[in-house]
């Protein structure tokens, strides 16, 4: 092994039994799918420490091993342009990885190598898995493994994932190399550069290797370090000017500038060119019965990926397609929500009867415990996870990438990419796990103000209080109004994110896979982490909040609040004061501000139209559209992001709700009064 | 390899073989052989694009593009990427084969 390995991790791996894996490879390669297939349902979701990249974990046992493996997030590159890429190179020469599985898809083999080629100059225990091979097979084709073994030197598997072929044995590789600590010296052919950067490469190594404790200090091997240094990878130029007291930037500079110089490209470019150069010298090779491309037939994924981007159909099945997931989604999660909600008044009134209506304590455990419990199960999560499967059939099927491909040029206009349509549509449901999707996003401020705009949708619970009071006092005519109001500040806060976020709204760069038949397994077994994380982790917060607020009420806490928000509810919005805690509910879930004023016009025998004139009806709504995401949205965007972001985006939408109900309601009072 | 000096060969060689066309990428018609010459992006995007093999001297082919003047589709090392307008309006390609003019 090399010569950064700690020398007390052999004795762990032989007491424990322990050996700790971290799968890497491209997006869309078949990572999840091996993940799955090894690790069962015993994954858990989580992040890595201090970053909002996604962290999958599962164990198993093997053959008297206990195997702790780790999904990294899928990279092209071990350079510093995402998140992701920087994540997954410290972890896998962390103390914490003993071999990493790279994830090879076949049918794609120059871009994928591009990042093996990488990994190799890690100097960790690899072993490269071969996945797809059935596809490439039927394309007639196939790879000589023996070659690819001379290559690469280290142990090479043809699998098929979905099928689980090969998989197991990844894991006796696995212990084999463990065991005898074999070391990986792939032939020179395969990782050296031409002469003038191998030059280049070998001052700063020695550089590097003048220095006194250089072997000690680094986790990254010397040539790995030269090569990002000579690459001008500015996270590692810290690390080496930090930890090494290494003064590089002048020196290296001078070397990138001659190089950059000669070739007449930019420094990526050139070492880009002389990977792939590399690639090819193997794929040449290895790749066999090559058969000239153009003599097959169309498939039915390629006339499927013909109807899905044509200029007429496209759009059409689009629409199909997001209707389809909405009336999905909500068939689904209504029928069990009403089914719940039932159950739950029917228990309720058996409940008052087994103990006095004055118990405090019932009170406060029954209405706010299980009535939050219910409320955030009936409400949230029976939409929460047909979504979050339907979402997962699409994206592993490889329909997102070509509904971003065909709304590209439509979102650009909000100042975010195609994608976001998709998190966008489906927050017309819930905004919960639409905040949720926007995990697809590529970068952060993607992310970010994706994120922003997703949690300005209606939700449903949003239009059952606009329909309920606006669309049934008021006019339907007022309800378009209040959308259109609502789309305006979407696309306005859309044009301010866009120009205040730091970063320019990067273009589209995006692999499109061909279709393929979707997986059910990793299907349910995805939709199954992604819908446990959410039960444990929100659902909780959810619940206490609601026996707080269950708490406050009982005990006439809140009451002065409205007194404190009567200068904005009274004064500027024109609303009765009682709605400032209505609106305070609201934040638990939407719906409640329109129940509870329900609630309370019948408790002191008026009805709503009394209590409220139109004006007021359409600005309460208004109000209640714009003013802040709900407590499981904000919880979500928390974790996808921070809660400094998450509470920045909270004020933000307060403040854009007063503003703009404000407007609406001086421009009543201007209108009565003329 | 010299970048600069090997493009001005190829559009040497190519002018005798074929009418020499460098153009936009955004200009190409549907299923044209394009040699990538120059992209004039930025930085981050340049990086992006030769990670994942697109660089000058790359073959790539123009499969199709959104409408509405929306993002292109190319094939480039047997497999598709697809590039938003903006950015495949910065990169410069030398026609190969199959050229409209």
């Amino acid at each position: 092994m090399s010569c950064h390995t700690p020398p007390n991790k052999k004795s762990k791996v032989k007491y424990d039994n322990e050996i700790n894996i971290a799968l890497a490879g491209n997006p869309n390669v078949g990572k999840s799918v091996i993940f799955n297939q090894l690790t069962g349902l015993s994954q858990t979701v989580g992040n890595w420490p201090g970053k909002t990249v996604e962290r999958m974990e599962g164990h198993l046992e093997f053959l008297g091993y206990h195997f702790n493996l780790v999904d990294l997030p899928g990279i092209y590159s071990l350079s510093t342009f995402s998140l992701e890429e920087i994540v997954s190179r410290e972890y896998i020469v962390s103390d914490e990885v003993d071999l990493i599985i790279n994830v090879v898809d076949v049918t794609n083999l120059e871009r994928n190598l591009f990042l093996t080629l990488q990994l190799l100059e890690l100097k960790v225990p690899l072993i490269i898995a071969f996945n797809q091979m059935d596809l490439l097979r039927k394309r007639k084709r196939d790879l000589d493994f023996k070659k690819l073994k001379q290559f690469f030197d280290c142990p090479v598997v043809p699998i098929v994932a979905v099928h689980g072929v090969g998989v197991h044995k990844l894991l006796e590789e696995s212990i084999f190399l463990v065991e005898n600590r074999n070391k990986c010296v792939p032939s020179p052919d395969l990782t050296s550069f031409g002469k003038e950067i191998e030059d280049k490469i070998n001052i700063i190594i020695e550089e590097l290797n003048n220095l006194s404790d250089f072997e000690s200090k680094s986790q990254y091997p010397a040539r790995f370090l030269a090569i990002k240094l000579l690459e001008n990878d500015d996270n590692l130029i810290n690390y080496v000017e930090k930890l090494l007291n290494f003064p590089v930037i002048n020196k290296i500079k001078s070397l990138r500038n001659e190089l950059e110089e000669l070739h007449g490209e930019d420094i990526n470019t050139i070492i880009s060119s002389e990977i792939y150069n590399n690639i090819i010298k193997v794929t040449e090779k290895v790749l066999i019965e090559k058969e000239v491309e153009g003599i097959k037939g169309k498939n039915f994924a390629d006339i499927v990926d013909h109807l899905t981007t044509h200029s007429i159909w496209g759009y059409f099945i689009l629409i199909m397609v997001l209707l389809g997931i909405y009336l999905f989604t909500f068939t689904i999660g209504n029928y069990l929500g009403d089914l719940l909600n039932n159950s739950y008044s029917m228990w309720t009134a058996q409940v008052y009867e087994l103990f006095p209506d004055t118990n405090l304590l019932v009170k406060i455990l029954w209405d706010g415990a299980m009535g939050g419990f219910i409320g955030a199960v009936s409400g949230v999560l029976v939409y929460v996870i047909p979504f979050f499967f339907t979402i997962e059939l699409l994206q592993d099927s490889g329909y997102l990438p070509r509904a971003a491909f065909m709304m590209d040029k439509i979102m650009h206009v909000l100042g975010v990419h195609g994608k976001t349509v998709i998190t966008m549509v489906l927050g017309f449901g819930c905004n919960v796990p639409a905040c949720a999707g926007c995990r697809i996003m590529e970068t952060e401020r993607e992310k970010k103000i994706s994120i922003a705009l997703t949690s300005l949708i209606p939700c449903a619970a949003v239009m059952t209080v606009v329909m309920g009071l606006v669309g049934r006092y008021v006019g339907l005519g007022w309800v378009l109004v209040l959308f259109i109001i609502n789309f305006g500040t979407i696309l306005i806060v859309g044009r301010i994110l866009n120009k205040t976020m730091p970063g320019a709204c990067t273009e589209l760069i995006m692999e499109m896979h061909a279709y393929r038949t979707p997986n059910y397994k990793v299907i349910f077994k995805q939709t199954w982490v992604r819908s446990k994380e959410f039960i444990f982790r929100a659902l909780p917060i959810i619940i206490i909040l609601g026996i707080i607020l269950e708490v406050l009420f009982l005990f006439r806490v809140l009451e002065p609040v409205n007194l404190i928000l009567s200068p904005i509810t009274v004064f500027w919005l024109g609303l009765p004061a009682v709605t400032g805690i209505f609106l305070i509910y609201g934040i638990l879930r939407k719906e409640l501000t329109l129940v509870l004023l329900a609630i309370f016009a019948e408790n002191i025998g008026l009805t709503i139209t009394q209590l409220l004139n139109p004006f007021q009806m359409i600005t309460f709504s208004l109000v209640t559209m714009l003013y802040i995401p709900c407590f499981a949205t904000i919880i979500i965007i928390a974790k996808q992001t921070s809660w400094k972001y998450a509470i920045q985006i909270s004020f933000l939408e307060i403040s854009l709700a007063l503003l703009i109900g404000g407007i609406v309601n001086f421009s009543f009072l201007l209108f009565t009064i003329f | 390899m010299h970048g600069r000096h090997r493009r001005h060969r190829l559009i040497q060689q190519d002018t005798k073989k074929y009418v020499p066309l460098l153009k936009c990428l955004t200009d190409c018609e549907k299923g044209e052989q394009l040699e990538v010459v120059e992209i004039q992006a930025g930085y981050r995007a340049k990086q992006r694009l030769a990670h994942l093999g697109v660089f000058p001297g790359t073959k790539i082919i123009k499969k199709k593009s959104a409408p509405w003047n929306g993002p292109l589709e190319i094939i480039v090392r047997g497999t598709s990427l697809v590039i938003g307008r903006g950015l495949a309006n910065k990169i410069m390609v030398l026609c190969k084969d199959n050229c409209i003019s």
